[in-house]
């Protein structure tokens, strides 16, 4: 058959592969109440360093860097959103996870970062003011960093 | 059912080829979200996944951990080294057709 498959029928049925893979590439992201969960302790983080003292702030981030690691495991870096489907890590892109923790990280310096500024400033509650800035930032970025791995997989796949 | 060169005329017709290229993509996915993604009834999906099934491409499961009642489907070894081997093909047509001398 496929020596009477005309090319207007091949190109057609590539045409078809490329959406099937497209379909499973827009289910590339985290689920909502990631990104709502990670500001809330976030928030909930930084009041406490105002407010508490020192062996709670240290029970409060331990408890909550074991639970983000539990629950950002299971999520895989994008690849399964929702309980639908579960894409493939070589179409999410080997450095999905990397630019995901590259975000957390980068959200951590700029809440010390926002904190000190807000302290020197003379603020009362330096860390609620940092964390409530970068609660909106992941609340924000978060879904753009998730939209920026879906754009990296559609254009690896068309090279 | 397989022709030469990679051409495979059991994954080649346009539903099953949707599904194909869309679990190729995946570790695995939901019957519903195949169904719902290309327009399919379940009767309909059901049986190209039995074709499917029937000759080693794919694997059906229901997870017993699982509260909601799923069927998840997955492409075999053998499924995905089809496919792969019928995109080559489906290229190679393309190429042929591109080389050829006008």
């Amino acid at each position: 058959m496929s020596n009477s498959l005309s090319d207007a029928e091949a190109r057609l049925a590539l045409h078809e592969v490329e959406r099937g893979r497209e379909r499973v590439i827009d289910q590339i992201g985290m689920p909502a109440w990631y990104w709502w969960g990670l500001a809330a302790c976030w928030v909930g983080l930084g009041v406490l360093n105002d407010v508490a003292n020192a062996w709670a702030i240290a029970i409060a981030t331990v408890a909550f860097g074991a639970v983000h690691s539990a629950v950002s495991q299971r999520l895989l870096a994008g690849r399964q959103r929702t309980g639908d489907v579960r894409v493939r890590a070589d179409v999410v892109g080997r450095r999905a996870p990397l630019i995901v923790f590259g975000f957390l990280i980068l959200l951590a310096g700029v809440t010390v970062a926002a904190g000190f500024a807000a302290y020197a400033d003379g603020a009362e509650h330096p860390a609620t003011i940092a964390s409530l800035f970068v609660a909106a930032l992941i609340l924000l970025g978060g879904p753009r960093v998730m939209a920026a791995i879906r754009d990296h997989a559609r254009r690896a796949e068309s090279r | 059912m397989k022709d030469g060169a990679g051409f495979d005329e059991l994954i080649h017709p346009a539903t099953r080829l949707s599904i194909v290229a869309l679990l190729a993509a995946a570790d695995w996915a939901d019957f519903a979200f195949i169904r719902d993604e290309l327009g399919l009834s379940d009767s309909a999906l059901s049986k190209q996944l039995s074709t499917l099934a029937e000759a080693g491409y794919v694997t059906v499961e229901r997870p017993l951990s699982d509260r909601r009642r799923r069927v998840r489907t997955r492409l075999t070894p053998l499924g995905r080294k089809r496919f792969v081997a019928h995109v080559a093909a489906l290229r190679g047509i393309l190429e042929a057709t591109e080389a050829a001398p006008v």
